[in-house]
């Protein structure tokens, strides 16, 4: 209970460096208010006009496309407040980055994904929340307490799942040494694989991406639950989540045995 | 007690060696050799509690991977390390509580922030409680004048002001245990000057344990009673500053000028040079004192001048390195 108190004070003194830290350079901020929301907006149109001239993709209307879109898109954000830093794990390997996280009285990996908040990925949440809102509308989703609480879940589970898979992927470089980050590689491979039906790809993929890397559960089957209302209430998703955040938890701690900081 | 215990402590890094060129980089990856480097090969020591001890040696010599060990960063192949009973490699958040650390190289401060922000981050990290940080603050506030520059963001600092900063941050949770990467690289004589005040203030008023590695050899001369020198992953020498000196230089040079080309003989001191009316004379420091000679010499001559010549301590360490064991 104490060791909870004590992260828990730790974690907000530290988002109140990371919005003191934003506000010393206002000016990027802005940038980033202005351009990650025209990106996934721009995305977006395009994806209208793919609907316009097939008339749906994949048996999903414009309605129900623009749901699933904002749903990845919002879990997307949160995965960047709070786990960006996996994507650029390699650095921190190479250049002995995780020296000071090792000589401090907290979770290593903790330190690692706390002690910069990236309140810049919060502005993706506008586009995600724009579409989204839309999505609801044209299919006419129910503000219910059981939809409400289901699209939390599902949004903190969806959240839980990339983060452990940026885990997974960033603790590979404790093994190939490599500065190499995954940044370009993760962000297209996941925008291509949570903003559109998964079903519309062929079936290998499709069970590769439900069974061995459990993308499916970000955004395409919590998003079937959703609009028809059945299903888990986002409990599989939460399920998963954690899962492999304990997962990716473990195969970080095996990573860090192979840790050997920079120079000698 | 002592503070920090290594028994037969050994690292090893696994590497691969590359070939030459554009055949052998294909090589290495079609059937990479590899190779085991020692890097710290099977050392022991113990440090007393409240002692400042410097760790030298030549670049690649292994000091900084046994600092690292020490602290719980890397962890060793083989042997154990024991801070005030604890392995760093086994209870690791339980022995860096009572660490402070710095990296002369290297910044835990928060670059974007004023220099206050950061220790209000150590309250939080450490969980010190306000009467503590306040005290502490202010007994280094005296010694190093940071409330001049606590309000400008770290990264308007100067390094001399930053490192100073670097310091307070590593002390301010009372740690027992003090460890500096060469905390005076860089510096220019005043930041050099009140690092040492600093070290040497923070030893004598908490009885910090205080472990450095340097290549400053100010920073030896004027702050510790022990020097531990590792080469090539192994100790060479292990004691006092001034026991290294008289074993590794045990004569010193005496030169006088005398008035005319009369000089004299003396048979304690061994004449290894002359030219016209200086003539030196070389003496063991366990045979004779210096006055000593001087007063001998001048009894029987009129001399205008005499200097006496120590080993430089730069030579002194050199040779050390060199040595193997």
């Amino acid at each position: 209970m104490d060791r909870i108190r004590y992260y828990v004070d730790v974690t907000a003194f530290q988002m109140k460096l990371a919005v003191m830290t934003m506000l010393e350079y206002p000016a990027n901020f802005i940038g980033w208010l202005l351009s990650n929301p025209i990106q996934f907006l721009v995305g977006f149109g395009t994806l209208k006009f793919v609907v316009q001239e097939f008339g749906s993709i994949n048996g999903w209307d414009y309605g129900q496309l623009a749901f699933l879109y904002g749903l990845a898109v919002m879990s997307h954000a949160l995965s960047m407040l709070f786990f960006v830093q996996g994507w650029f794990m390699g650095y921190y390997v190479i250049e002995g980055e995780f020296d000071r996280f090792l000589l401090r009285p907290l979770s290593v990996l903790y330190q690692f994904f706390f002690t910069q908040f990236n309140i810049n990925g919060l502005t993706d949440l506008i586009p995600g929340m724009i579409v989204f809102a839309y999505g609801c509308k044209a299919v006419d989703f129910s503000w219910n307490i059981r939809n409400v609480v289901s699209l939390l879940v599902i949004l903190a589970g969806a959240t839980l799942i990339r983060g452990g898979i940026y885990i997974m992927m960033g603790t590979l470089s404790f093994w190939t040494k490599s500065t190499n980050d995954f940044a370009g590689f993760t962000q297209e491979f996941f925008d291509k694989t949570t903003m559109y039906p998964l079903s519309m790809y062929p079936r290998a993929m499709q069970l590769l991406l439900t069974y061995l890397i459990p993308i499916g559960f970000i955004s395409f089957y919590p998003a079937g639950e959703l609009l028809s209302g059945m299903g888990s209430g986002g409990l599989l998703t939460m399920g998963i989540g954690v899962g492999m955040i304990l997962l990716a938890g473990l195969f970080f701690k095996r990573g860090l045995r192979g840790y050997e900081s920079a120079g000698h | 007690m002592d503070a920090i215990t290594v028994k037969h402590l050994t690292k090893e890094y696994r590497l691969t060696k590359k070939g030459t060129g554009l055949t052998g980089a294909v090589r290495s990856l079609i059937r990479p050799q590899k190779v085991t480097l020692r890097a710290v090969d099977d050392i022991s020591f113990s440090i007393p509690e409240g002692e400042i001890t410097a760790f030298i040696g030549p670049n690649g010599a292994g000091k900084s991977t046994t600092v690292k060990m020490m602290c719980g960063i890397l962890k060793p192949t083989g042997g154990e390390i024991l801070i005030h009973g604890k392995n760093p490699a086994k209870e690791r958040t339980q022995v860096v509580q009572s660490l402070g650390v710095v990296f002369g190289q290297r910044t835990q401060l928060a670059w974007d922030l004023r220099l206050g922000e950061s220790f209000e981050l150590m309250k939080h990290i450490y969980q010190i409680d306000r009467g503590m940080y306040e005290e502490n603050l202010k007994i280094m506030d005296e010694i190093l004048d940071i409330s001049q520059f606590i309000d400008t963001p770290v990264r308007q600092l100067s390094l001399g002001q930053r490192m100073r900063g670097d310091l307070v941050a590593a002390m301010l949770h009372s740690p027992k245990v003090l460890f500096l990467d060469e905390p005076t690289i860089g510096l220019d004589v005043e930041g050099k000057y009140a690092i040492r005040k600093f070290i040497k203030e923070i030893n004598r008023q908490k009885g910090t344990t205080v472990i450095l590695t340097t290549h400053d050899l100010g920073d030896i001369e004027q702050l510790c009673k022990r020097l531990i020198i590792i080469n090539k992953g192994k100790i060479v020498e292990d004691g006092a500053l001034d026991e290294l000196i008289d074993r590794i230089a045990p004569c010193k040079n005496l030169v006088v000028e005398y008035y005319d080309e009369n000089y004299v003989q003396h048979d304690k001191a061994q004449i290894i040079g002359r030219n016209k009316n200086i003539v030196t004379y070389q003496f063991r420091k366990s045979k004779i004192t210096g006055a000593g000679l001087i007063c001998d010499i001048s009894d029987r001559a009129k001399i205008k001048d005499a200097t006496i010549q120590e080993t430089k301590i730069d030579d002194i360490i050199r040779i050390a390195y060199g040595r193997e064991c």
